[in-house]
């Protein structure tokens, strides 16, 4: 068993299996950090645009609103600050629109949904997180925890956990196959699932290697799960096209 | 017998993608309940076939995929009760009251420190005339020196419902930092509440002593005892959440934090409603002379008897065990 590069959310659940799922570290966190700071930004270029017509206050129309302008104004500070984050995250499960581009989501160390206890808690920390510049708290506590947690994940009891899009279709993909007659692969080796799932991920990147290392990957991946004879090889190998094709066979063989 | 890889994938997919479906469903709120009987026995198959595939196919996307599937199904079938207005009801009926008598001995050090803080404050002016220039603030002093009130001038600048809103998200960061730097070991929280202290005893005694005392009073009178004791209890809060980091007793740091921290977060956002409502006495009725001071001060004293009767009064008798928000962890889909 191959030991997971990323630190990873190992959840038991009662139907007694363990879901394993991967935690985001600090680049996933600052990515989503920086989308929703971008948002706000732009809500902010707004409101200050808004204000600016209030204040001013060309037409004499805005007199009697400039202190309901003010209140907004205050209020909108918090907002940003706390509301944001946290209505988002109750309302969104566990995600702000910058988690949801970045692909990562808040849970709890159980695995399951966040509730408003959590997501209010893991926000109001954010200030101490923020200290002493540039979130260097929360910082600092993410790069040395086990499972990149900030201090507002350690009270809340929550976590940060990684949707990866996975394409189930390259196992069934079958391309078009070649008029000439291909070899059959000897089928006296079973192909072992870890090799099945390094030919496939071969075959969907193909495409977009250089030619050089496509040919000469196929042509490794070939002598090594091939099991052919050297006159066979050979008019294999003269063609990339006819190399992928026969691992594609290989690899679906046992439908 | 362990089937090839695009085998067991051509074979089970349909399943996943229904699975897929229904958990799209489910989270856009149009899940029937014939349709919620079908997610759960498609979640048990998707269960077994992430045990098929760690044992077979382990470390492959098809492993990942199923990891992902299951957890999103598991979210969505193991939800945590949601919050109804009913349990925020209970919440300040029984739990807030309940859990600041439990954790009284931190909120009453904490309150010791912010006095502590003041008779400091206090005594280094009073005895050291020229300790103010170190504890007060420069432009506090100028106004002091000039024989007016600095709080004076806020309503002439801005309408008071702005400075309200202003005073209310000032006092809810000062709470919130109190708060939240009891994580720093509880030695943020020592500090804030210490610092405080020095900073409230050193304006009041500089305040006497330039004969000010009356108009100092007057402006505190009205909001001063609920938003202190507010500050003091985010403090306790704050200390609660150090003790469990120095010593969390049998349990890991990290759990009893959660644990404690839990309590201690209740008491701070607890305390959130009283805030807003303290900033729109602070920002309405302290300042300018609007209102005589003895108005002032019984406002005051009546509002800070109301909230700690409320506080050491509210929720004793009842035997009957309020539910727990958010704890329990049972079986529970919400197809809403």
């Amino acid at each position: 068993m191959s030991t997971p590069a990323s630190p990873r959310l190992d959840v038991a659940t009662p139907e007694r299996v363990s879901l394993s799922l991967p935690v985001a570290g600090i680049g996933y966190r600052c990515l989503a950090y920086l989308a929703d700071l971008l948002l706000l930004f732009f809500f902010w270029v707004v409101a200050y645009f808004l204000f600016t017509l209030l204040v001013s206050d060309v037409l004499g129309f805005f007199q009697e609103l400039s202190g309901l302008a003010r209140t907004l104004l205050v209020v909108g500070v918090f907002a940003t600050q706390w509301v944001y984050w946290t209505a988002c995250e109750v309302l969104m499960e566990g995600q702000t629109p910058g988690k949801r581009l970045v692909g990562i989501r808040v849970v709890r160390v159980d695995g399951s949904p966040v509730g408003v206890l959590e997501c209010a808690v893991r926000n109001l920390v954010r200030l101490v997180d923020a200290l002493p510049f540039f979130y260097a708290v929360g910082c600092l506590s993410v790069l040395l925890t086990r499972q990149h947690r900030r201090l507002g994940d350690f009270l809340a009891g929550t976590l940060l956990v990684r949707e990866e899009r996975i394409d189930l279709d390259k196992y069934a993909a079958t391309a078009a196959t070649p008029a000439a007659p291909l070899p059959l692969p000897a089928s006296a080796q079973r192909l072992a699932s870890r090799d099945v799932e390094l030919v496939l991920s071969f075959l969907a990147r193909a495409p977009w290697l250089e030619p050089a290392a496509r040919t000469r990957l196929g042509a490794r991946l070939v002598e090594r799960y091939g099991g052919l004879d050297e006159a066979d090889r050979a008019a294999l190998l003269a063609s990339p096209g006819r190399v992928e094709a026969f691992l594609r066979t290989c690899v679906q063989a046992e439908r | 017998m362990a089937a090839s890889l695009p085998a067991f994938v051509g074979r089970r997919r349909p399943d996943w993608d229904a699975l897929k479906g229904l958990l799209a469903r489910q989270r856009a709120g149009t899940l029937r309940l014939e349709e919620l009987r079908t997610l759960d026995v498609l979640y048990r198959r998707a269960a077994a076939d992430l045990a098929h595939a760690q044992t077979f196919h382990a470390g492959t996307d098809v492993h990942r995929f199923l990891n992902q599937l299951c957890a999103q199904a598991y979210a969505a079938i193991y939800q945590p009760p949601r919050e109804r207005w009913a349990a925020t009801l209970a919440f300040f009926r029984h739990e807030l009251p309940r859990t600041l008598r439990a954790n009284g001995a931190f909120v009453a050090t904490s309150a010791g420190l912010f006095f502590l803080g003041i008779l400091l404050g206090a005594a280094v002016v009073l005895l050291e005339p020229r300790g103010a220039e170190l504890l007060v603030p420069r432009n506090l002093r100028e106004y002091v020196a000039r024989g007016e009130m600095w709080t004076d001038g806020i309503l002439s600048v801005a309408p008071p419902n702005a400075v309200a809103s202003a005073i209310a998200t000032n006092n809810l960061t000062v709470t919130i930092v109190t708060f939240a730097s009891g994580l720093l070991l509880g030695l943020g929280t020592v500090f804030v509440m210490i610092n405080n202290g020095v900073h409230l005893g050193s304006v009041a005694a500089l305040c006497a002593r330039e004969g000010m005392g009356p108009k100092l009073l007057d402006f505190i009178a009205a909001h001063g005892p609920v938003e202190l004791s507010i500050i003091v209890i985010a403090g306790g809060a704050g200390l609660m959440v150090g003790q469990s980091l120095i010593d969390p007793g049998e349990l890991p740091r990290s759990q009893a934090l959660v644990l404690r921290g839990r309590e201690a977060v209740k008491l701070v956002l607890g305390c959130a409603p009283f805030l807003a409502l303290i900033a729109g006495v602070e920002g309405f009725v302290s300042p300018g002379d609007f209102f005589p001071t003895w108005v002032k001060a019984l406002l005051g004293l009546a509002l800070g008897v109301l909230f700690w009767g409320y506080l050491l009064g509210a929720g004793h008798p009842t035997p009957t065990p309020t539910p727990t928000s958010g704890t329990g962890n049972l079986p529970h889909v919400d197809p809403l």
